[in-house]
This record gives C-alpha cells, sequence and structure tokens, in this order.
C-alpha cells in the first residue's frame, strides 16, 4: 500500500514552546489513522502543519508523493478538513454553506449539485436544507461542518476533533459517516482524545504527547504495550492487612489495592490468574460477592504512555 | 470585593471608548476655549470683519479703516482669497470690505467709488454694512462742503467734520451684570458633557453589564452563593462609582478649561449639582439598556444613536435658542433636554433665591423621575426575565 | 472563483444585521437628527425685524426729525422695515425688557437720549446704532444746511433769507443727504450654507465605517482572523482571488449604502453637494475606498477580535468626524485654520473637505487636493496591508 502522507523529522516551534519535535510518520492508503493525544500535544499543530497552513523550522512533507505547498492546488482539491472549530457563515443556510465552500474546489455546477446533495444525505441533513447554523442543535452544527469539508469528495481528509460536544447519538451518525467514507477509498486522519472512538473507528493509532509519536499501531498493538496483563475485582466484606500481604506474594502480581471493601489485584503476566485468585480466597476461607476480571483497556495505555497528571 | 474586581476587569476591556469620549470632550473644551465661536456666540456686539485695503492707508481711507476698527473686530486671515473665503464660510468673518484703488481720489474728486464687499448675511455682517454705509455716506455728504472754488478738497476740514458727526453717540444702559461669554462657555462645556457622559458612561456601563448579563454567567451568578440581589447591588455599586469617578473628572476637565474661577461660586455649583444628577441619569439608563439587550454589537448601535439622538435634539451641539420649536417640544421626553434647559438657565440667573432657583430644581427632580422610572422598567424586565429562565 | 465567491459574499454580508445598520441605516438616523436640529440655524441667523419699545412722553413728541426716521423704519409695509417698534410708558417698556419681549427701548430725558437693554447683544448694537445714525443725519444736514445758507448769504441772498427759505434749504439738504447714495457691491460666493458641512461629515462617515464590510469580508478568508479563514485556505483556489473579490463585494455594498444616503439627503433632506455631478460621484467613490483601505489595514494587520476591530473602526471615524465639524461645525475650521497637517492626514477631514470644496469652490484645484490626498491614504494603508495579506503561511493560527 502507498503512503498518501509521508512526514519528516517535522519541528514546529512556538516561541518558547516546541509543540512538534522532529516528528516522522506516514498514512497509509486507505486506512483511517487515529491521532490520540491529551491537550497541547501537538495534535492540531501537526495537522496545520501538514496542511501548510503554519510555518515550521524543519521536516519535509508530502502528500500524494508531492511537495505541500499552500499553492499546491492540485493536492489541496483532493484534500478534505473537518476543523475542530465549526467553520461556517452563520449568514448561510445550511445548503448555501455547502454550495459556498463546494464551489471553491468544483466548478461546474451540476456536479457541484450532485456532490451537495450526496454529503448532505451522507450526514443526514436533508431536512434541514434552508436553516441557517443558529437553528441547528449542536450535534447537526458538527454534522454540518463535517458535510462542508467532504463534500467536494475529497481522497484524503482531516477530522479534527469533530464530535467534541455532541450527543452519542449524533456521534454515531458521524463515526458511522466516517466509516463509510473509508469504505469508499477515502484515507482519513482522524484526531480525538476520547478512546472509544478510536476503538471503534480506527484501523491505526499513533499517540503523541509534547510533540514525539509514544507510540503507533493497531488498537490490539497498542494494548500489549501495556505492563498490565489483566486486573481483577473482588467484593470482600473484610480483609486482614496480613492476608493483603499474602496476596501481594501471589505470581505474577504487580499490585494490591483494598479500598471500601473492594479488592483489586493487578497482574503483570500470567494467565488463569482469576482461577488462582479464587483457590486462594476459598483456601483463606474469605467470602466474597463479585468477582471479575479486566483486560487493560486503550485508556490505560493511553495513561500509561502519557503521565497522569493533569492538562492544560 | 470580588464583584468589583471583576468590575474593573471588564471595564478595562472598554478603556479605549471611554479614552476617546474623553479626548473629544477635553478637545472640545480646550477649542470651546480658544475661540471666539460665532455660531454659537450669539451675543457679541462687534462683529468680525476683515479690510483688505487696496489704496494708500491715507486720509479718508485711513480714517475709515480706524473707524471700522473701532467698531468693529479685525480677524487676522491668511492672506489669501481662498483663506478669506473659508473664513467667511465658517464665520470666522462675518463681512470683508475690499477699498479699492483710488477710493480717496475717487472721493475726494467728488465720485462714488464702488467697494466690494462680502457678506454672510446675518446680523452681524448687517451691522458691519450699517458701518460701512455711514461712514461712505457721511464722507460724501460732507466732501461737497469742503470743496474750496478751484475744486480742491480740504481734506483735514472733512475728516474733522466726519470724524465730529461720527463721535455723536447715544448713551446705553445695561441693566443685565453678568459675565455672559465666560459663563456661556461653561455653559456650552457642561453642554456638550451630555455627549460624553451618555456616550461614554453608558456605552462602559452597558459593556459591563452585558457581560455579567450573558446567559450563562448570569445562570452562574444565579447558582452562585451570593444572594442575586446582593450581586444586583453590588454591580450597581460598582458602576455608580465608576460614573462618578467618570463625572468628577469631566467636571475638573470643564474647570480648567473654561474657567477656574467660577469652581466654587453659586453657578459652579449648581452647574456640577446639574450634571451629577443627569450623571445618575445615565447611569439608570445604561442599566435599562442591559437589560433590555444583550447582543454587544446592537447595545453599540441604540448606544450610538441615544446618544448624538439626544446631544442634536435638546441643543448639546447646535445651541437652544437655534432649534426649531417642534423639536425642542419632542425633545421633552429626553432626560437630556431637562438637564441642557438647566446648563442653560444657570446662565442666566443673576439673582440667587428660592425663586429663581426652583426650575433648575424642578428640572433636576424631572431628571430624577426619569431615572426613577427606568430603574423601575429594568427591574420590571430583569425579574421577567428571571421567570422566563 | 471571483464570481462564485463575489456572489456568496455579497449575500454573508447583506445578510449580517449590524453591518447593515452601521453602513445603511445609522447614517440615515443621523442625517435625520442633523436635518432636524439645523434645520433653523441659517434662517434664525438671516437678519430679520428687530423688537424694540420707544418711550411715548413730551421729548419724544418734540423731536420731529427722530420721530419720523424711527416711523419710516418701523413701518410694516415698507422693505426697509428694521424694527417693529411699540410706543409705550417708561413702566410697561420696562417690564417688556424684563420679559424679553423686546431688545431696548428708547427713552428721552430731557435733551438727553438714552438706549436701555438687558445686555449687549447684536441687537442691541444694532438698535443703538441706528438711533445713533438718525442723530448723526441729522448733525450733518445741519452742518450742511448752515453751510448753503452761508453761501447763499456771501452770494448776496441775504434778503431772501427768511425763516421759510431757512425751513426750505433745510428740507432739501435733508431730502439731499437721505438720499446719498453710496456703492457697495457684494461679491460673496454663493453657498454660504455652512451647515452643509455636517451633511458632509456624515458622508464622511460612511464612507470610514464602510471599511466594517470590507474588513468583515476580508477576514472570511483569512486562515489566521476565523475558521472559516483556514477552511478556505484549504480550496485549491487562490489566495489573491478570493480576498479581492470578497473586498469588491465589500466595495459594493458600501457602494450601496452611499447612494442610498445620497438619495436620501438630496431628495428628502435637500443637502445641496454643489452641481458638478461626476465630480460628486468620484469623491463618493474614492471616500468610500478610503474606508475599505481603512478596513483592509485595520483587519490584516491588528490582531484581535472582529467585535475589537470594529470597535477600531468605529472609534477612529467618530474622533475623524469630529475633527471635521461633525460635533459642531466651527472644529473643523480650527483644525483647518491652525494645524492644517491633521485634517490632511484625517480621512474624515479630506471627505468632508472635498465636498466643501465642490460645493463652495467648484471642481477645482483644492477638490483635486482632496481626492489626490484620499487616494494616497488609500494606496499607504493597502501598501502596509499587503505584505501581511499575501503571506499564506503563518507563524501562529
Amino acid at each position: 500500500m502507498a503512503n498518501v502522507i509521508e512526514v519528516k523529522n517535522l519541528t514546529k516551534e512556538y516561541k518558547e514552546l516546541r509543540a512538534v519535535d522532529d516528528l516522522s510518520f506516514e498514512v497509509r492508503q486507505g486506512e483511517i489513522l487515529g491521532l490520540l493525544g491529551p491537550n497541547g500535544s501537538g495534535k492540531s499543530t501537526t495537522i496545520n502543519c501538514i496542511l501548510s497552513l503554519l510555518n515550521f523550522q524543519k521536516g519535509e512533507i508530502q502528500i500524494f508523493g508531492q511537495e505541500m505547498k499552500p499553492d499546491a492546488y492540485s493536492i489541496k482539491r483532493d484534500i478534505g478538513v473537518v476543523f475542530q472549530d465549526v467553520a461556517v457563515f452563520e449568514e448561510l443556510t445550511v445548503y448555501e454553506n455547502l454550495n459556498y465552500f463546494c464551489g471553491l474546489y468544483v466548478q461546474d455546477k451540476e456536479t457541484r449539485e450532485t456532490y451537495i446533495d450526496e454529503a448532505i444525505a451522507l450526514v443526514g441533513l436533508e431536512e434541514f436544507r434552508k436553516f441557517r447554523p443558529k437553528k441547528l442543535s449542536g450535534g447537526l452544527l458538527r454534522r454540518l461542518n463535517i458535510a462542508c469539508g467532504i463534500a467536494h469528495k475529497p481522497r484524503l481528509i482531516f477530522l479534527d476533533e469533530p464530535t467534541v460536544a455532541v450527543d452519542p447519538q449524533s456521534r454515531n451518525n458521524i463515526l458511522d459517516g466516517i466509516k463509510m467514507l473509508r469504505d469508499r477509498g477515502a484515507t482519513i486522519v482522524y484526531t480525538t482524545h476520547y478512546m472509544e472512538e478510536v476503538e471503534m473507528i480506527c484501523d491505526r493509532v499513533m499517540i503523541l504527547d509534547k510533540g514525539k509519536v509514544l507510540a503507533q499501531g493497531s488498537c490490539d498493538e497498542l494494548k500489549k504495550l501495556a505492563k498490565i496483563e489483566e486486573k481483577v475485582t473482588v467484593e470482600v466484606a473484610k480483609l486482614q492487612e496480613a492476608i493483603l500481604e499474602k496476596i501481594r506474594a501471589l505470581k505474577h502480581v504487580e499490585e494490591v489495592k483494598y479500598e471500601d471493601g473492594v479488592l483489586s489485584v493487578v497482574y503483570r503476566a500470567g494467565t488463569n490468574n482469576l482461577v488462582k485468585l479464587i483457590d486462594f480466597l476459598e483456601t483463606e476461607a474469605i467470602s466474597y460477592s463479585k468477582i471479575y476480571s479486566e483486560r487493560p483497556t486503550l485508556n490505560d495505555v493511553f495513561l500509561e504512555l502519557t503521565g497522569k497528571e493533569l492538562r492544560d | 470585593m470580588t464583584v468589583f474586581k471583576a468590575f474593573l476587569k471588564v471595564l478595562n476591556q472598554c478603556k479605549g471608548t471611554v479614552i476617546l469620549y474623553s479626548v473629544i470632550l477635553i478637545v472640545f473644551g480646550a477649542l470651546n476655549m480658544q475661540t471666539n465661536d460665532n455660531s454659537t456666540n450669539f451675543v457679541a456686539s462687534r462683529p468680525d470683519v476683515l479690510v483688505i485695503n487696496h489704496d494708500e492707508e491715507k486720509g479718508i481711507t485711513k480714517e475709515l479703516i480706524s473707524y471700522l476698527k473701532k467698531n468693529t473686530e479685525f480677524i487676522k486671515v491668511e492672506d489669501s482669497e481662498e483663506a478669506r473665503n473659508d473664513a467667511l464660510f465658517y464665520r470666522d468673518v462675518n463681512y470683508i470690505v475690499y477699498i479699492p484703488r483710488d477710493y480717496r481720489a475717487d472721493v475726494l474728486a467728488g465720485k462714488n467709488p464702488e467697494i466690494e464687499i462680502k457678506s454672510t448675511g446675518d446680523y452681524q455682517s448687517y451691522y458691519a454694512q450699517l458701518l460701512l454705509e455711514r461712514y461712505m455716506k457721511t464722507t460724501r455728504n460732507y466732501v461737497d462742503i469742503c470743496r474750496a472754488e478751484d475744486g480742491s478738497v480740504d481734506e483735514t476740514a472733512l475728516l474733522e467734520q466726519v470724524k465730529s458727526t461720527l463721535k455723536k453717540e447715544t448713551a446705553v444702559e445695561t441693566t443685565s451684570k453678568l459675565d455672559a461669554d465666560k459663563l456661556g462657555r461653561l455653559s456650552r462645556y457642561f453642554n456638550f458633557m451630555n455627549y460624553g457622559l451618555l456616550a461614554g458612561a453608558i456605552f462602559t456601563i452597558c459593556m459591563v453589564l452585558a457581560s455579567f448579563n450573558k446567559e450563562v454567567i448570569r445562570r452562574r451568578i444565579l447558582i452562585s452563593s451570593m444572594k442575586r440581589r446582593t450581586h444586583n447591588r453590588l454591580l450597581l455599586l460598582s458602576n455608580a462609582l465608576f460614573a462618578v469617578f467618570l463625572w468628577a473628572a469631566y467636571t475638573v476637565i470643564g474647570f480648567i478649561l473654561c474657567g477656574t474661577e467660577f469652581f466654587a461660586t453659586k453657578q459652579g455649583i449648581a452647574y456640577m449639582a446639574n450634571s451629577f444628577v443627569f450623571m445618575f441619569c445615565a447611569v439608570t439608563i445604561a442599566f435599562l439598556l442591559a437589560n433590555l439587550i444583550q447582543n454587544k454589537e446592537a447595545l453599540n448601535g441604540i448606544i450610538n444613536v441615544i446618544a448624538l439622538g439626544s446631544c442634536f435634539l435638546c441643543g448639546a451641539f447646535v445651541p437652544v435658542e437655534y432649534l426649531p420649536d417642534g423639536v425642542l417640544a419632542a425633545a421633552h421626553i429626553l432626560p437630556s433636554y431637562w438637564y441642557i434647559q438647566n446648563n442653560e438657565t444657570v446662565k442666566t440667573i443673576e439673582t440667587w433665591n428660592f425663586e429663581t432657583v426652583k426650575p433648575l430644581l424642578v428640572n433636576m427632580g424631572v431628571i430624577l423621575a426619569f431615572s426613577v422610572a427606568f430603574i423601575i422598567l429594568a427591574n420590571l424586565l430583569s425579574g421577567r426575565k428571571r421567570e422566563n429562565a | 472563483m471571483f464570481v462564485h465567491n463575489f456572489q456568496y459574499m455579497f449575500k454573508v454580508l447583506m445578510r449580517n444585521r449590524m453591518l447593515i445598520f452601521w453602513t445603511f441605516a445609522f447614517p440615515l438616523i443621523l442625517g435625520t437628527f442633523f436635518n432636524m436640529a439645523f434645520s433653523n440655524i441659517e434662517s434664525s441667523e438671516k437678519f430679520d425685524v428687530i423688537d424694540i419699545a420707544v418711550v411715548d412722553n413730551e421729548e419724544f413728541n418734540n423731536n420731529v426729525n427722530l420721530k419720523n426716521a424711527l416711523a419710516a423704519l418701523g413701518d410694516s409695509k415698507s422693505k426697509e422695515q428694521m424694527f417693529d417698534i411699540q410706543y409705550v410708558t417708561e413702566a410697561k417698556a420696562k417690564k417688556l425688557l424684563e420679559e424679553d419681549k423686546i431688545a431696548g427701548y428708547l427713552l428721552f430725558q430731557g435733551e438727553k437720549q438714552k438706549i436701555v437693554v438687558a445686555e449687549s447683544g447684536i441687537n442691541e448694537t444694532i438698535f443703538k446704532s441706528v438711533v445713533e445714525e438718525i442723530t448723526q443725519t441729522v448733525d450733518v444736514v445741519n452742518a450742511v444746511a448752515q453751510n448753503e445758507i452761508k453761501q447763499q448769504m456771501e452770494e448776496g441772498n441775504l434778503q431772501g433769507m427768511d425763516a421759510a427759505t431757512a425751513e426750505k434749504i433745510g428740507r432739501e439738504v435733508l431730502e439731499r443727504v437721505q438720499g446719498q447714495e453710496v456703492s457697495i457691491k457684494n461679491i460673496s460666493r454663493k453657498n454660504l450654507s455652512y451647515t452643509m458641512i455636517e451633511f458632509y461629515t456624515l458622508i464622511a462617515m460612511t464612507c470610514l465605517y464602510g471599511g466594517i464590510i470590507g474588513m468583515t469580508a476580508m477576514n472570511q478568508n483569512l486562515a489566521n482572523m476565523s475558521s472559516n479563514g483556514k477552511r478556505v485556505a484549504m480550496t485549491p483556489s487562490n489566495k489573491g482571488t478570493v480576498v479581492l473579490s470578497s473586498v469588491c463585494a465589500g466595495y459594493v455594498i458600501q457602494l450601496i449604502g452611499i447612494v442610498l444616503l445620497f438619495l436620501y439627503t438630496i431628495f428628502i433632506i435637500k443637502v445641496d453637494y454643489g452641481k458638478e455631478l461626476p465630480f460628486i460621484v468620484l469623491l463618493a467613490l474614492v471616500g468610500c475606498l478610503a474606508g475599505l483601505s481603512m478596513g483592509i489595514a485595520i483587519g490584516a494587520l491588528v490582531k484581535a477580535g472582529e467585535g475589537a476591530k470594529i470597535g477600531i473602526i468605529i472609534a477612529v471615524t467618530m474622533l475623524g468626524c469630529f475633527l471635521s465639524g461633525m460635533m459642531g461645525i466651527t472644529m473643523k475650521y480650527v483644525i483647518d485654520k491652525n494645524v492644517p497637517l491633521v485634517n490632511q492626514l484625517n480621512p474624515a477631514g479630506m471627505i468632508t473637505d472635498g465636498f466643501y470644496s465642490l460645493y463652495y469652490y467648484g471642481a477645482g484645484s483644492r477638490y483635486l487636493f482632496d481626492v489626490i490626498s484620499l487616494l494616497i491614504f488609500s494606496a499607504v494603508l493597502l501598501l502596509l496591508s499587503f505584505g501581511n495579506l499575501r503571506r499564506v503561511k503563518y507563524d501562529s493560527i
């Protein structure tokens, strides 16, 4: 598979801050690449650099095998961008907004009309063609924002947190739409910090922080990066400190906690950990109610990689 | 204190506008001080005249110039016809006299030389023309009786005759004893302050209140532990403090520019009291507007219309005596009308007793009544809004 | 591309209610205020009959010359009428003066006459002057008549010099003196109506406010100013074309606003812009261009929110209009006379002065100077903005 985007050694510095630090990666044809990272990790800056909106100190960027420049119109024609902020005209209706932005790509009126109809259908705004943005709810507005970015049928689509502040119904609708775009052959770069979205739609994920790639791969590959293998949670009425010590001594156990009647045991590795724990509790004659085991989530991986301190 | 600090922070964002209106006011005050403003100063009894003499300044020509100089104000204007025309257009000069070459010789020869003039056509120029005509007639009347057998004229004798006639003046007794000129300036400054107070204070207060009134913030304040009433009262207090500060600054500037000697006089106190009451009214207008409209841009437009409208229709920019009766009648519905009427009244009061001060108090009462009405209206509106929220 | 963008920007701008208010409605409202406030100012300045009183006592009735002369000046049927005279008692005259019904009254006390006025004003001055003129005329008549009699006696006509002849001479001389003509020719320019300045400042204001339109339109296309601009920047359209067509859309709307204002002021308020229509149009075009350039410069060079930029444009415009006479016509003259540079740099001043020159002097060098100043003003601002506008990549957005 050919690479649609190739970024080599990209470095972007603001006055005192290095927002993107010697970043290199590529985006493959037909995939949905998820860009994950906490606020201020450099996701948007990276995208804006790729799009040639921002100056950067160092690096090479190629899209469709050509160097990306502000006046590389042939490349731009095939790119669609959905920005984080809703970028539409308050004064224009849904249809007019689409017609305006699409018109900057597609000169032919008839083609344009069919394109717009398709875009409206894709995001499900058929009933709102004549509405002004002010009258649209948050979810509908986001959908219009997306439609404006993709109406001209781009081969490469950037979506920068398109689902912020959107209710679950709209979100699912939007995510389905994105998958549909991929199925029609588009390559998609998707930034977000919603893990479940990434797990739902991304073929490949890249975790960014402080302008650097911390990890990349499919969701499953990333999960393997986690130091933990399994987390077992048991509800126990009473537990002595001595017992806890014994559990800590069990094989593969990484961490043991007992709080408010809930015992949680984190395992580094091993199989049948759950069964072994149940056996142990029974030999010690400790009664327990609920017990369940969890595999690590992307969230765990993310927090482990980027640290748990608060951002912003 | 928290409310006041927040108020100051929002206020800081509007400083540009406040500075703009203050600068306009100061420039106005300073120029008002320097110019002998004809378009407004209706009571100047010496018209502004410019004499362009193409003749030799001798004999009757010299006497004409000195006669005009004695009875009119000679204005200095750059020596070009365009500057003269400009001066005439803007009423810097009411009357321009062009004395032709050989004027003196022609008059002495018994001819009737033509003098060209330019005139604004107002009272002042009318008076200037009266003076010019009188001098020309008198010389022509006397020129024949001073003519000797050989036709030559004894110019010295002629001038003597002319002077002695023109010296005959009528005694005038003036009953008023006010320094109308200086008081007029101060009064004009305070009239103009109408604009600064309305545009500057209302704008700032509205912007601050609009920030506080924004739906999200309003709700946040409603659910905060501070009582809504307490919060409103604190906000009102902060605004009032700001307005008082603005008023004090404008007043001090006014006295500095237009006459410090009035500061502690009855007139000065009357101007201050009047403007203070009006400033209070401006705050209440701001409160009402901020309660009516949340959109900052719309507020900006409406404030401009209100401020400029009040100023033009009530006599802040155009002297009251020039306003058509219909406009003044309609202006009664604006607080500015009563404010400016008071300024105009202060200017004319000679003896200060209860009888003469009463109209001032009545007008201030009307302004206060307006303020109370605005407050009630604002409270009604904000109450209703809360129910709807 | 140009047409497409132009059409849509036109639509966007026309639907922006705030813009339409500031550029279309606000000037019309202000114009109406001006009209109401100034409709009287010049007519009340024109010379009108002055109300006076004369104390009708014995001394006055004995002074035939003065009585007759005053009667002539107070004749309401005469074109030369100067006074509206009431003949009253002294007490009544005092009362009239207190009530501000008359400018003053004339009182004879024995040989002397006295004018009583409330304050010194131009009406009072004219009153005094006319009374003086009457006594001075009497003085002239006496002097000339005496001279006449003396001459007649020298010529030996002494015998015939009885009272009747003397009176006849006196009457002749009086007629001659009163009929003495002098020629004064008024060469003032027409179009002396200075309140026109107010309306010219209004045009200036509208031209400059129009900058808000261009600024708004342009900001929609700049990636560093708006999110719409980022979207536009990602399209395969030439930035220059897009910005230019947006600005053109703004300019056209500005012109529509100006045309509306002209129609309103010419046909409803009856403002006189002079006779030379092409030059009026040229000045309006150039004035709007200056406003547009100001909008572009503030849009391109000031990094602030759109609201703040609009605030700046309004503030600059208001200050400019104040200096060119909007809040007091004398302001323009005082500035022009003492610090001419200020109004030569002030776009509102240039526009106002241009219309003034056109009205008062016709299309001459001064008008041309104003037009050229406006063009230079626009060119400088556009050049300054150009560097910023040309940029397609930003350090931060």
